[in-house]
């Protein structure tokens, strides 16, 4: 087959995984409003514990050290990696959210993403430092007897299988009573603990469904790219997610798909495809950085609700679905409105934060 | 105890870097009541526009160019104040979405550094010296003059709080901004000059981590940005006083803990510091009610 045909499975692979990433993150930030700037720390615990689960242990002479070194059979090491992720979701969010304020928080986050990184990067017997997993095992590869090329387009589809599946659950927690709190939380957390709920237990279940999603995409990554170091996941990567949510569309699943095929698929692919300018090799790609950026925030002037905006909820048909007492619907039509511009000025950004 | 006495000396400088970056990080917190995720890359930026006038296209003497390139980044703030991160903090009232506008312009900074700088390592050009026996600390002059610069500018700072209108008018502001406005302090004026000292004071920091670490790199600023934040949130977030107290704390603690463990990850123990605080003084050891 044409080179062309494997280019588009390859693309077509990174739309799956980063969808899966997408939504994952979404439930944090768009559901339930948790600015996690550590994202990508997440999706990299993923990778590594899938690679080091499934990879077996170090071949002798190869130089490689690194943890576990289990040689689980295929969608375990996956899964392994997808709990790994939430461990540390619980971990951070038990450190960090009792008593922190979203800015705060975002603050400790990245910091929490930044020493992971200075940690693995420095410490070699974790999970080979700077030099990474390089002999990841092709999943099923042998059941199916494919070489590299068969393999790739099988992987790619099977990601856009995995990721089909974790589309309809997520679908379903978005549309279910704990979507609707999550939401309630984000728009105000005050409203929610007076009513009752513990906004404590709603963030950490959004934060550990967020991270069983970075796990798992991470986990695709590292077994479709059969290798995973530290240059894959530098912090500016979970901004890449932020921009691919924003611009997609906040808070709407759908939108994180569009998202996810706009900004890290499109976006990252199409400067390849752009000659150099003469005399300066590399300066093309180098700009993409400040290209996404200066996207996002245009898209967030212009459009803050994103492509394909939040759906708005209809707290009417809701009521007339469940028995009285009725709930407060106040609470879903607002959220339903997306981010509105706020014409009442300077003065009131101060009381917000 | 002789190695101990090197560490708190290093101790001493590292404390001094981290202070300028954090007074201004603080400062700017203060006025606008949001977090600048760009300030790493403010840093960066100021210790490469040091270096194009120290070694690139000019050969200046290297604290000369230090405040020709920190000016250069006061102005660059100034700049990005009133053409992006102000019209986005007037307009929308939930402050992630400036949060976000930061984090964007930290990666447009990054890649503009890329670009025009390239990604490998720059050095300033300074003569080095022999270093001096001074009590128990061995320290070379030019981290002498690191010490002098942070001392001075925490002086001149608690005099520019205390002493002066623009001083007050800037904790007033970060009291309340709509009763500042009231009293007749012109707010936008006032956001404007922080946004120009805290530029300095940021373009300051990157210089002499610059200096004090001997390499430059477009990525350096963005990964110093989480012993800053230490700093900052164990001295209290907003808290000026608390930022120099919180910076002496993690300067100490990180050169000391290379005294005891591989001194690769003597940054992350800044680290550590932080998620004790948050564990059991979550708003800081030196939180006061009256902010700045």
């Amino acid at each position: 087959m044409a080179p062309i045909v494997y280019y588009a499975f390859t693309l077509l692979f990174f739309f799956a995984a980063y969808s899966v990433l997408g939504w994952g993150l979404n439930l944090q930030f768009g559901e339930a409003g948790i600015l996690n700037f550590a994202y990508i720390g997440f999706v990299a615990i993923g990778a590594y514990i899938t690679g080091v689960t499934s990879s077996g242990p170090p071949p002798a002479g190869s130089g490689e050290s690194y943890v576990l070194g289990a040689s689980l059979p295929f969608p375990l090491g996956l899964l392994a990696g997808g709990v790994a992720s939430c461990l540390l979701a619980v971990l951070v969010a038990f450190i960090a959210f009792r008593r922190l304020r979203s800015d705060y928080l975002a603050m400790v986050l990245i910091s929490i993403s930044l020493v992971m990184y200075d940690v693995i990067n420095n410490y070699v017997p974790l999970f080979d430092g700077a030099d990474g997993l390089n002999s990841v095992p092709m999943p099923l590869s042998g059941t199916f007897n494919l070489d590299a090329n068969g393999f790739l387009i099988f992987f790619a589809l099977l990601s856009v299988g995995i990721g089909a599946v974790m589309w309809l659950v997520m679908s379903r927690i978005t549309r279910s009573p704990l979507g609707r709190t999550l939401r309630a939380i984000r728009d105000d957390p005050d409203v929610v603990s007076a009513l009752g709920k513990n906004v404590f237990r709603y963030q950490l279940t959004a934060m550990l469904i967020g991270a069983f999603y970075a796990g798992i995409g991470g986990g695709l990554i590292v077994e479709f790219a059969s290798s995973f170091n530290t240059s894959a996941w530098l912090p500016a990567e979970t901004f890449i997610i932020f921009a691919a949510l924003i611009i997609g569309g906040l808070g709407n699943n759908l939108g994180v798909m569009m998202g996810a095929f706009v900004v890290p698929v499109l976006f990252t692919q199409l400067p390849k495809f752009i000659p150099d300018i003469p005399g300066h090799p590399g300066l093309i790609l180098n700009l993409e950085g400040a290209v996404i950026g200066l996207l996002l925030i245009v898209t967030m002037w212009f459009r803050p609700q994103g492509i394909i905006p939040e759906r708005p909820r209809r707290p009417d048909r809701f009521l007339a679905a469940q028995a009285p007492p009725a709930p407060p619907g106040g609470i879903d039509a607002d959220a339903a409105e997306g981010p509105p511009p706020a014409p009442a000025g300077a003065t009131d950004a101060k009381t917000t934060g | 105890m002789h190695q101990f006495w090197l560490a708190v000396g290093f101790g001493l400088v590292t404390a001094s870097v981290i202070a300028v970056a954090a007074v201004g990080l603080s400062l700017q917190f203060g006025i606008t009541n949001y977090i600048n995720f760009a300030y790493g890359d403010f840093m960066a930026l100021g210790a490469y526009l040091t270096w194009e006038l120290n070694a690139g296209a000019v050969h200046l003497n290297i604290w000369v160019a230090m405040i020709g390139g920190s000016l250069l980044v006061g102005v660059f703030a100034v700049i990005v104040n009133r053409v992006v991160l102000g019209p986005f903090a007037r307009r929308f009232e939930r402050v992630f979405y400036v949060l976000i506008v930061t984090f964007a312009l930290s990666l447009i900074i990054l890649s503009l550094i890329n670009s025009i700088w390239g990604a490998d390592v720059k050095r300033f050009n300074m003569s080095s010296e022999t270093p001096l026996h001074i009590g128990p600390f061995l320290l070379t002059v030019d981290q002498l003059i690191v010490i002098g610069i942070g001392l001075a500018l925490m002086v001149a700072i608690h005099l520019l709080l205390t002493v002066t209108r623009l001083g007050k008018s800037m904790r007033a502001m970060s009291d309340s901004t709509t009763l500042a406005m009231t009293s007749g302090i012109d707010t936008r004026l006032i956001t404007t000059i922080t946004w120009f000292l805290t530029g300095i004071l940021a373009g300051l920091a990157g210089t002499v981590l610059g200096i004090t670490s001997a390499s430059i790199t477009p990525s350096f600023g963005e990964t110093f940005l989480f012993v800053i934040f230490a700093a900052v949130i164990v001295g209290g977030v907003g808290s000026v006083y608390g930022a120099i107290l919180g910076a002496v704390m993690i300067g100490l603690v990180t050169e000391v803990s290379a005294v005891f463990i591989n001194a690769s990850y003597k940054l992350d123990t800044a680290f550590v510091v932080l998620i004790l605080v948050l564990l059991f003084r979550p708003s800081g050891l030196f939180a006061r009610v009256g902010r700045v």
